[in-house]
C-alpha cells in the first residue's frame, strides 16, 4: 500500500513552517511499499504531529494524505480499524499502554484484536525474552519502568499483521545494547512481511539499513 | 478478547442506578404483562366456548318510549343504517309487525283473543323446525311462541282460573284458528305452534306469510320499522351500550348488564397499562443513563482501544453482552412470576366456577418478546451513540 503526501501542513504548525525547508511538509511526497524511512526531526518541527496525522489520529492540517490511494478523511470508523489491524502498526512516543492491565495483556489484547491472531502467543514470550522484558510479562503495566514500557510497546506493535510500522523515536528510553536489539527485531518482522515502516527520531541512526532520509 | 475488554470497561461503576433501572423494569414489566394478561383472560371468559350464552348474542332495539315520541317511535333509515355502521353490530334485521286485524280462538280448548305478528328474517330465529315454512298452498301458519307466554300459563293463567296446564308438545299439537279482518269480512286460517324460543318476546310468522298477508290484508301504506333485532358478539360491550343510550334506543337491559363490570376491568386493565408503560419509560430511561455514565467512565480506554484499532462493531458487541443479558433474565423472571399468578388465579376463580385457561396466553408472550425487541433496540442505539461520542 502505498502512502502519499500532498503539500501537508498542520493547521498550527503553519507559521512556523513557511520560514524553513522540508523534506515532508507542504510539498509532495509518496513512500512505496517495503521502503525504510527515516525521519530525522529536530525539536518543534511537527514530529509526532506527523506521525498521528498518519495514523489518522488528527484531523487538522491542509492537503492531504493518502493511504492507497484514499484519501484518510474518507476512511471511515469501521474502514479505519480495518487500517489499523492489518495494514499500519504504530510504536507512540508515550507508548499508550493500558496501565491497569499486565505487559502480557496488553499484547494479548492487541494479538487477538485481529481475527484470526497473526501469531499465536508463544510468539509473545520469544519476543520478550529477546528484548529481555520476559520477567515484567506479569506485572501490571503501569508499575513498569520507561524502558520497559517501551519494549512492550514495541512488542506490541509487531505482534499484528502490518505493511506499514510507523515509529516515533521508539528507542527513546533505551540504551545502546538494548536499542540495537530492538531494532534488529523491528527489523526482522519487517522483512518477514515485507512491510516498509516510517521512523522518526531527532538525530541521525545506525539502526537499520534505511533506503530514504529524509528531514523534517 | 472480551475477557481482556472486561477487565478495560467496568460496569460496576453505576451499581445503584443498575439496580434502581433492574428494580424499575422489574415492576413496569410485571404491571405490563399482568394487563395483557388480565386482557386476554377476560376475552377467554367472553368468547369462549364454555360461556357463549346464545340469548345474548341478539339484541331486540326499539326507541326509547317517551311522551314526546308515542305514536311515532319508527325507525328511521338513519338510524338503522347508522346501528348497521358499528362495529359491533355483526349482523341487522327488521322485524316486521303485521299491519291488519287478527282474532285467533281455540278449537279443542276454548279461548279466544285478539292477536298481533311479527317476523324477522330467518338468520335470526333459533328454532329449527321442519314445519318454519310457509307458501299461499300451505295448510297452516306456523308460528313460534315466546317461552315466557307459555310459562306465563301454565302457572299464572291455568291455576287461577283452574284450567289445565300445557306441555311444549301439547301447544304445538293443537290447532288454532286465525282470522284476518277484511273490508269484505273475515278470512280464516289455521295456524300452529311449531316451536318456543327466548330470544324475541313476539309471536313471529314466516317472513314470507308476513309479506304477503301485509301486501293482501294490509292498508297499503309502507310502514317504518319499529324494532330491530341485531347480532352482536359481546352485548356487555360499553360501546354498544353507549351507542344505544346516545341515540335513544332501547334494549333488554338484563342482557347488556355485564358492560357494566367489563367497564370496572377496561379501567383497571387502562390504569395498569398506563402506570407500566410510564414505569418502563423511566426504566428505559435509567438504563440509557447507565449505559452512558459507563462508557463516559471508560472514556480513556475506549479511545485507547479505538487508536489501537477496536472496530465500532467489535465494542458494540461487547458493551451489547454486558448491558442486555440483565433484560431477557427481568423479563423471564417477570414472565414466570405472572404464569405463576395465572395459575393461582385460575384456581381461586375455578372454585367461584370462572373458568379461566391455567396456562398463560400467547398474547403474553409475544408482549414480552416486543418489550424486549424494543429493550435491545433502546440499548444498541445508546451504546451506538456513546461509543461514536467516545472516539
Amino acid at each position: 500500500m502505498q502512502i502519499q503526501l500532498q503539500q501537508l501542513v498542520p493547521v498550527p504548525l503553519r507559521d512556523k513552517l513557511e520560514q524553513r525547508k522540508s523534506d515532508i511538509w507542504n510539498t509532495s511526497v509518496t513512500f512505496n511499499k517495503g521502503e525504510w524511512v527515516k525521519i530525522k526531526a529536530p525539536s518543534g518541527t511537527g514530529k509526532t504531529t506527523l506521525v498521528h496525522t498518519l495514523y489518522k489520529l488528527r484531523d487538522d492540517y491542509e492537503g492531504a494524505v493518502s493511504w492507497g490511494g484514499k484519501s484518510l478523511r474518507n476512511y471511515r470508523p469501521a474502514e479505519t480499524a480495518a487500517l489499523r489491524q492489518q495494514t499500519v502498526s504504530i510504536i507512540f512516543q508515550d507508548m499508550r499502554l493500558f496501565p491497569n492491565l499486565t505487559a502480557r495483556e496488553n499484547i494479548e489484547l492487541k494479538r487477538v484484536l485481529t481475527a484470526p491472531p497473526y501469531y499465536e502467543a508463544t510468539v509473545i514470550d520469544a519476543m520478550a525474552e529477546k528484548l529481555q522484558v520476559a520477567h515484567v510479562l506479569n506485572q501490571r503495566a503501569g508499575l513498569c519502568s520507561y524502558g520497559e514500557q517501551q519494549r512492550i510497546a514495541i512488542i506490541r506493535a509487531l505482534v499484528q499483521p502490518f505493511e506499514w510500522l510507523v515509529m516515533d523515536e521508539p528507542f527513546s528510553h533505551l540504551d545502546h545494547n538494548n536499542a540495537g536489539k530492538a531494532a534488529e527485531l523491528i527489523a526482522t518482522e519487517c522483512t518477514k512481511r515485507k512491510a516498509g515502516f516510517i521512523l522518526t527520531d531527532l538525530d541521525e541512526d545506525t539502526h537499520f539499513a534505511y533506503t530514504r532520509n529524509l528531514l523534517l | 478478547m472480551f475477557p481482556l475488554l472486561k477487565k478495560l470497561i467496568r460496569t460496576g461503576a453505576g451499581r445503584t442506578r443498575f439496580l434502581m433501572a433492574v428494580l424499575g423494569l422489574s415492576v413496569a414489566l410485571l404491571l405490563i404483562l399482568s394487563a395483557v394478561q388480565l386482557q386476554a383472560d377476560y376475552h377467554s371468559l367472553l368468547y369462549s366456548k364454555n360461556s357463549q350464552d346464545s340469548i345474548a348474542n341478539f339484541l331486540v332495539v326499539n326507541k326509547q318510549l317517551t311522551a314526546q315520541n308515542i305514536g311515532a317511535a319508527e325507525l328511521s333509515p338513519a338510524d338503522i343504517n347508522g346501528l348497521k355502521q358499528q362495529p359491533f353490530t355483526d349482523a341487522i334485521g327488521q322485524l316486521t309487525p303485521s299491519r291488519f286485524r287478527i282474532y285467533a280462538h281455540g278449537e279443542q280448548i276454548p279461548f279466544s283473543t285478539d292477536l298481533f305478528f311479527e317476523s324477522v328474517p330467518d338468520e335470526f330465529i333459533d328454532v329449527t323446525s321442519a314445519d318454519w315454512a310457509w307458501t299461499d298452498q300451505s295448510q297452516f301458519i306456523p308460528m313460534i311462541v315466546p317461552n315466557m307466554f307459555l310459562d306465563a300459563y301454565n302457572f299464572g293463567f291455568a291455576p287461577s282460573q283452574n284450567l289445565p296446564q300445557l306441555t311444549q308438545d301439547v301447544v304445538k299439537s293443537l290447532p288454532i284458528q286465525i282470522s284476518i279482518s277484511t273490508a269484505t269480512g273475515n278470512v280464516n286460517y289455521y295456524a300452529k305452534v311449531v316451536g318456543f324460543s327466548d330470544r324475541i318476546s313476539s309471536l313471529l310468522v314466516p317472513q314470507q306469510f308476513m309479506d304477503w298477508a301485509n301486501k293482501r290484508f294490509g292498508t297499503g301504506e309502507v310502514v317504518k320499522p319499529s324494532r330491530l333485532i341485531i347480532k352482536t358478539k359481546d352485548p356487555g360491550n360499553p360501546e354498544l351500550v353507549k351507542y344505544l343510550q346516545e341515540h335513544g334506543l332501547k334494549t333488554d337491559a338484563d342482557k347488556t348488564r355485564f358492560s357494566k363490570y367489563r367497564q370496572q376491568v377496561n379501567m383497571i386493565v387502562n390504569i395498569s397499562w398506563v402506570t407500566g408503560v410510564m414505569m418502563l419509560l423511566f426504566a428505559i430511561l435509567i438504563f440509557t443513563l447507565f449505559i452512558q455514565l459507563t462508557i463516559a467512565s471508560c472514556k480513556e480506554e475506549i479511545t485507547l482501544l479505538v487508536t489501537l484499532g477496536t472496530a465500532p462493531r467489535q465494542l458494540q458487541r461487547f458493551l451489547m453482552r454486558q448491558f442486555f443479558p440483565p433484560n431477557i433474565i427481568i423479563t423471564v423472571i417477570v414472565l414466570v412470576a405472572v404464569a405463576i399468578l395465572q395459575w393461582l388465579m385460575a384456581g381461586f376463580l375455578q372454585g367461584k366456577s370462572i373458568y379461566l385457561p391455567a396456562a398463560t396466553s400467547y398474547t403474553t408472550f409475544a408482549a414480552a418478546l416486543l418489550i424486549l425487541l424494543v429493550l435491545w433496540l433502546v440499548n444498541y442505539l445508546t451504546v451506538k451513540k456513546y461509543i461514536a461520542q467516545a472516539r
